[in-house]
């Protein structure tokens, strides 16, 4: 499947307000081929959900840039679970807890709780771009194995 | 949820900028203070006996004017954390080894998204864990004597600063324990901080606070309120800001407020800053005399760089100085700091304190030189006012004179417009970028209708840094400009010769 025929859903999760860069990454992602729906800041976890499911989306990536997107993004693939969305591609990225800490050990925390990739701050789109394809990709490649 | 502010539609007063009367003013303090159990701790007898027994020095109102007499640069940083225990230790170490003169409590988002319950949540975790999982200290969950015991545990003014377009029951909470600021206003936080509330709601709500403030006013007791016009903190061009500054402090005005602050974010151009700072201070008090309020205190406040932040220490720290050497020559009134951690986000409280030292340090070199008569400095200024008078006069017309009304209309016409803002109802077609020589000009500006003369100097400046970085002259210029201060400096500045 071609790139440009993908949907994204993307979004600032919880109480957060911080726009900017997600709106410069949709700005990307909508560039480089994707179908992009983008929820803005202040998004509640189910909205993304919501929003997944009415667009059959392919990947959800949530940004959290003020520290509490550890409590935000709790139990986000047991929702996806739940609507059904077994198998959707899941990124976060940002300032994801409070304080500075070690990467990996913040990244384990957020690849714990079910999402396939974080990303930390400063992080550019060309890198996410890349994720993508690869990501795809791989699951393409899956899914003909199933087939076959 | 909560119950919501809103307050019956059929009493309501139509929007308009005029002091909320009396009665109706007791009706809304009554509902409002009913929406948490915490508010049955506020009683405005003991908070005005309160603040008049706190000694003056630990009074942000007095403090400010103070500093204006001394022409002293104050420093003030932020912070916040989940628990009270863990709040208050940062507290005192922001006043004992920041030297902080004014102690900061920034709340977390769920407060000011008013979301008690959840933010109720983050408390419990907190403690759970042993380290915040909140952004911010929960103010109305703890209540008005947990706030009165922070109070008492400096020996500085505490300030609120909440990041909130809905601050009626936090402003009452902290109020009644005896801070005396609280940053925030209805135009600047309702464009910068939530989606979904309308301008007119964010003003009506903020109406409230500075009514709040005009009732302690009343009783004796001036307290300090503050207006953020770094707005969403990203390239915010200085003569946007000031237009906010100016709108936001004639509605404060309206209400009574005798002691407004206005704050704006670093360009970390040394003569972009001190022009913001003059214009700002000269077009608030020349619009509130064309009010006819002539008793308004408006001192002024620059913030560090508001943007994205480098990853290096090294960097950063360069940046916390010279953000104190820029506000010292500005003759800001005061600067609220950062520190090294900020591209990581919220600081430890040691971290915090050295960037309140850092600036500190540069603020007392820096003392007592100004730029007043270097013709760039002049001709900047003068720039400023070129675009700020053409836009509030536009607005005060579109109102019929009532600040209140032509806000709103101007916002839905895009004459007011606020770049990078999150808010449904900001049209954000405005869009900032940085020039060859790091001054914030306009690419694009929406319908904002800045005079075609001001706009010919922006767009040559701006075409000139185009071409030199060979990036197209359109929205890519704001996007890089975005990114500008984060990038690596060895990419800014490259130590190799072009062959």
């Amino acid at each position: 499947m071609a790139a440009n025929q993908r949907t994204l859903v993307t979004g600032v999760i919880g109480s957060d307000t911080h726009i900017v860069g997600n709106r410069i990454l949709s700005m990307a992602l909508e560039k480089s081929g994707y179908k992009v729906v983008s929820l803005g800041a202040l998004t509640p976890a189910g909205d993304f959900v919501k929003a997944a499911i009415e667009t059959a989306a392919d990947a959800i990536l949530v940004s959290s840039l003020y520290g509490q997107g550890e409590l935000d993004c709790r139990g986000f693939r047991d929702l996806c679970v739940e609507a059904g969305l077994d198998h959707i591609l899941l990124y976060v990225g940002g300032n994801l807890i409070v304080g500075k800490h070690p990467w990996p050990a913040v990244e384990k925390i957020f690849l714990d709780m079910g999402f396939d990739r974080a990303a930390p701050p400063g992080t550019r789109v060309e890198t996410v771009i890349e994720w993508l394809h690869e990501d795809f990709a791989t699951r393409d490649r899956d899914l003909r194995r199933a087939l076959d | 949820m909560n119950a919501p502010a809103a307050p019956d539609a059929a009493t309501r007063l139509p929007l308009s900028e005029a002091p909320i009367p009396d009665e109706v003013f007791q009706n809304m303090r009554r509902a409002n203070l009913a929406r948490w159990p915490t508010g049955a701790e506020v009683d405005i007898d003991a908070a005005v006996e309160r603040h008049k027994a706190l000694p003056r020095h630990k009074q942000l109102a007095w403090v400010m004017r103070e500093a204006d007499r001394q022409r002293r640069c104050l420093t003030q940083p932020r912070g916040g954390c989940g628990t009270f225990n863990m709040h208050r230790d940062l507290m005192v170490t922001l006043d004992r080894e920041g030297l902080a003169d004014v102690v900061p409590t920034t709340t977390d988002s769920y407060t000011r998204n008013e979301q008690w319950q959840l933010a109720q949540h983050g408390i419990e975790e907190s403690e759970k864990a042993g380290r915040s999982l909140l952004n911010g200290y929960p103010m109305v969950n703890y209540g008005v004597a947990k706030a009165s015991q922070l109070v008492d545990a400096i020996d500085k003014p505490a300030i609120m600063l909440t990041g909130t377009a809905m601050p009626m029951l936090t402003g009452e909470i902290g109020y009644a324990g005896g801070y005396s600021g609280y940053l925030g206003s209805g135009i600047a936080y309702t464009t910068s901080y939530i989606k979904e509330l309308t301008i007119e709601e964010g003003i009506r709500n903020y109406q409230y606070l500075d009514r709040l403030a005009a009732l302690y006013q009343a009783r004796g007791v001036e307290l300090h309120r503050r207006q953020p016009g770094f707005l969403t903190g990203t390239n915010v061009p200085p003569s946007i800001a000031i237009v906010t500054c100016v709108l936001d402090c004639l509605l404060a005005a309206a209400q009574g407020v005798r002691n407004y602050g206005l704050e704006m974010g670093e360009t970390l151009h040394l003569i972009q800053d001190a022009a913001a700072v003059a214009a700002c201070r000269e077009l608030c008090q020349d619009y509130l005399a064309k009010k006819g309020h002539r008793d308004v205190f408006t001192p002024v406040t620059l913030l560090h760089w508001m943007g994205a932040w480098p990853h290096d220490d090294a960097q950063s720290a360069a940046m916390i100085a010279y953000g104190g050497t820029l506000a010292a020559i500005a003759g800001a009134n005061s600067v609220t700091t950062k520190s090294t951690h900020e591209a990581y986000g919220i600081p430890t409280p040691q971290a915090n304190a050295e960037g309140l030292r850092m600036t500190r340090t540069a603020i007392y070199l820096a003392r007592n030189i100004r730029l007043d008569g270097l013709p760039e400095y002049e001709r900047e200024k003068a720039l400023i006012g070129r675009e700020v008078r053409p836009i509030v006069d536009k607005v005060l017309e579109m109102g019929d004179g009532d600040v209140a009304v032509g806000t709103v209309r101007a916002f839905e016409a895009g004459v007011l417009d606020v770049p990078w803002s999150p808010n449904r109802g900001v049209a954000s077609r405005v869009l900032p970028a940085r020039d060859a020589d790091g001054y914030l000009r306009i690419v694009d500006p929406g319908r904002m209708p800045f005079p075609g003369d001001v706009m010919a100097v922006h767009e040559e400046r701006l075409r000139k840094r185009a071409e030199r970085e060979n990036i197209p002259y359109g929205p890519d210029l704001a996007v890089s400009s975005v990114y500008e201060m984060s990038e690596p400096i060895a990419k800014l500045m490259s130590d190799r010769w072009a062959v």
